[in-house]
């Protein structure tokens, strides 16, 4: 493909984009909520009106007291600031484990629907077998075996949930090994990696990047079930932290669970809005 | 179609072998030690752990533990529990019947009442209940079902007073006969409600897209074009083509359900598998660990096989693909 044929096509994307902006409420709010959550996430010091890792004087005040905005919880910390600092967890626990799924995902699933035959039998029943596990189970074992840091969160997410990512991929690449352009690498003599690296992949990932967004807010609720379940990272402010926190003051202080939860509704709805659109 | 069956029952049993398999790997690979916490933390008598190990058979090679816990399996027996020197059998077995009740109940509840909302909103698209609904459904699959539980118990139990907020029976009161089956009810409203509402979205959607897709179809237009009446359309040619989605969504959400009824059995203190699940993980009770996740996966692979020849019952394209 030429350079100017290539211009032509972003222009008529970009402009494809543009038309799809404007006319399309649901888009422009995922956009607007995502990038709120991106300045959140670089500003929160600058933003939050106390630091959420001091342990204050006032425990457990409710909406208003002492310009705790949405009150404290048991240690005093101020709800509104966990809230903000909330947003980094969340958003880093979605980035990397949907990233490990979906390069997982893409691999496995190209190379099954690429290569064929034996090889693809095997990968598809694997697949077929992962999706049938029970994940969330298993993503509780190995965090309450091997320890709940963040990073072992966001590892086990990752690698728990790319058969759905693969089974798209692997779609992807058994159409795409059948259309001119990779026939005609073939006959160049190209080698099967370089084809799979160079046609099949970039060509394919269109779905598995849609999926992936979804898996991201897959994740989000995940960490909070975990952090829930006493399952979370302890040293990290999270808004499953939270939630878990408060439930034993659910009572008496229901700001602390409450906030928490409505943080992590309104940040999955914006990704679901996004992948929608 | 027997060659069908065949066939899911073969993956089902690769994917519990494969269960086995991860879960023997994954205990076994994972730090901390059951010995000591069997023997307690002062304790470092090389008898006394010697003696345990062969007691619980912990001094054999891997490959050997494996072969006696497979052997054993199918034999129906998964060992004692480590923590309450009980057989993992039996306390399973207790706590299975409430969990499957809770969800099952909301399985179906959420089955029926989400598919006949996303008819409704099919049939009235783009009207103001549909709108609602829709974003109504938006919200409650971006909601985590314990926050979810945690809302209700403030609002219905510390707020209201109507309803009980822990377990499956009012201990004190011991009720016994049609009343104990009421005070039974009465303790399952707010966990299978809970349930209930996290996994019916689901069902809204599927329920709502297929129906729409369904009465696009060109033999629709042709039955209109006949004059058939709206009523006879929808049930008889709409209905039976978008209900079949629903049926495979149906197994598939087997396994999200079971997480649904972990964490709410957790918010609620119903007596079932999920709160058996979060002690044995916080005690390390690796016989008891194992033994519970293979009767889920069982669970779930049983479920989702049955669902999927149910299916090709229905829709004769699946079984000759």
């Amino acid at each position: 493909m030429s350079k100017d044929k290539n211009m032509k096509k972003s222009n008529a994307t970009l402009r494809q984009w543009k038309t799809a902006l404007r006319s399309d409420h649901q888009l422009q709010a995922a956009i607007i909520g995502v990038v709120i959550l991106l300045i959140l996430v670089i500003t929160a010091p600058l933003v939050a009106p106390f630091d959420p890792y001091v342990y204050g004087d006032d425990s457990l005040v409710g909406l208003g007291v002492n310009g705790h905005i949405l009150g404290t919880n048991h240690m005093g910390q101020d709800v509104l600031s966990m809230v903000i600092y909330g947003v980094r967890t969340s958003l880093k626990v979605a980035v990397i484990s949907a990233l490990i799924s979906g390069v997982l995902g893409v691999l496995v699933g190209g190379i099954g629907g690429y290569f064929g035959g034996k090889v693809d039998v095997v990968i598809s029943e694997t697949i077929n077998v992962f999706l049938m596990i029970p994940t969330f189970f298993l993503i509780l074992l190995i965090v309450a075996l091997y320890g709940n840091s963040l990073t072992n969160v966001m590892i086990v997410i990752g690698i728990t949930s790319w058969p759905g990512n693969a089974k798209l991929m692997r779609a992807q690449a058994l159409s795409l090994r059948e259309r001119i352009f990779v026939k005609s690498a073939i006959a160049m003599g190209e080698s099967k990696g370089q084809i799979l690296m160079k046609y099949i992949l970039p060509n394919g990932i269109f779905p598995v990047v849609a999926n992936t967004t979804r898996g991201m807010a897959g994740a989000i609720l995940t960490e909070a079930a975990l952090s829930f379940l006493g399952l979370g990272d302890p040293n990290v402010i999270s808004w499953g932290q939270m939630i878990y926190s408060g439930k034993a003051y659910i009572t008496t202080a229901w700001w602390v669970s409450g906030f928490g939860g409505i943080a992590t509704i309104l940040t999955v709805i914006i990704f679901t809005c996004w992948v929608t659109a | 179609m027997k060659h069908f069956i065949i066939r899911r029952i073969f993956s089902g049993l690769l994917t519990i072998f494969l269960v086995f398999a991860l879960n023997f790997i994954i205990i076994k690979a994972a730090p901390g030690d059951p010995i000591k916490t069997l023997m307690g933390k002062d304790n470092n008598d090389p008898v006394l752990r010697a003696a345990l190990e062969e007691k619980w058979g912990l001094n054999k090679p891997l490959g050997e533990q494996f072969l006696d816990y497979l052997g054993n399996a199918l034999k129906g027996d998964l060992g004692t529990s480590i923590i309450y020197n009980t057989s993992v059998n039996e306390t399973i077995a207790k706590k299975f019947m409430p969990t499957v009740l809770l969800g099952m109940l909301a399985a179906l509840i959420a089955l029926v009442i989400g598919t006949a909302l996303g008819i409704y909103s099919a049939q009235h698209e783009g009207s103001l209940g549909d709108t609602l609904l829709s974003g109504v459904s938006y919200t409650l699959d971006a909601m985590p079902s314990f926050w979810l539980g945690l809302m209700l118990i403030i609002l219905f139990s510390s707020r209201l007073g109507w309803l009980p907020t822990q377990g499956m029976i009012d201990v004190k009161a011991g009720y016994e006969g049609a009343e104990h089956v009421m005070d039974v009810l009465r303790h399952l409203v707010l966990p299978c409600g809970t349930l209930a509402l996290i996994t019916m979205p689901g069902y809204f959607r599927i329920a709502k897209s297929s129906v729409l897709q369904v009465s696009n179809e060109d033999f629709i237009m042709t039955l209109r074009a006949t004059g058939m009446s709206e009523k006879k359309i929808f049930n008889k040619y709409v209905f039976r083509n978008a209900i079949l989605p629903t049926v495979t969504l149906f197994g598939i959400t087997m396994a999200f359900l079971l997480t649904g009824v972990t964490l709410v059995e957790i918010v609620f203190s119903w007596p079932g598998m999920g709160r058996l699940t979060l002690t044995a993980i916080n005690q390390r009770d690796y016989p008891m660990l194992m033994g519970l996740y293979l009767v889920m996966s069982i669970a779930v692979c049983a479920v989702m096989i049955l669902v999927d020849i149910t299916y090709a019952l229905f829709d004769p394209r699946i079984r000759y693909e």
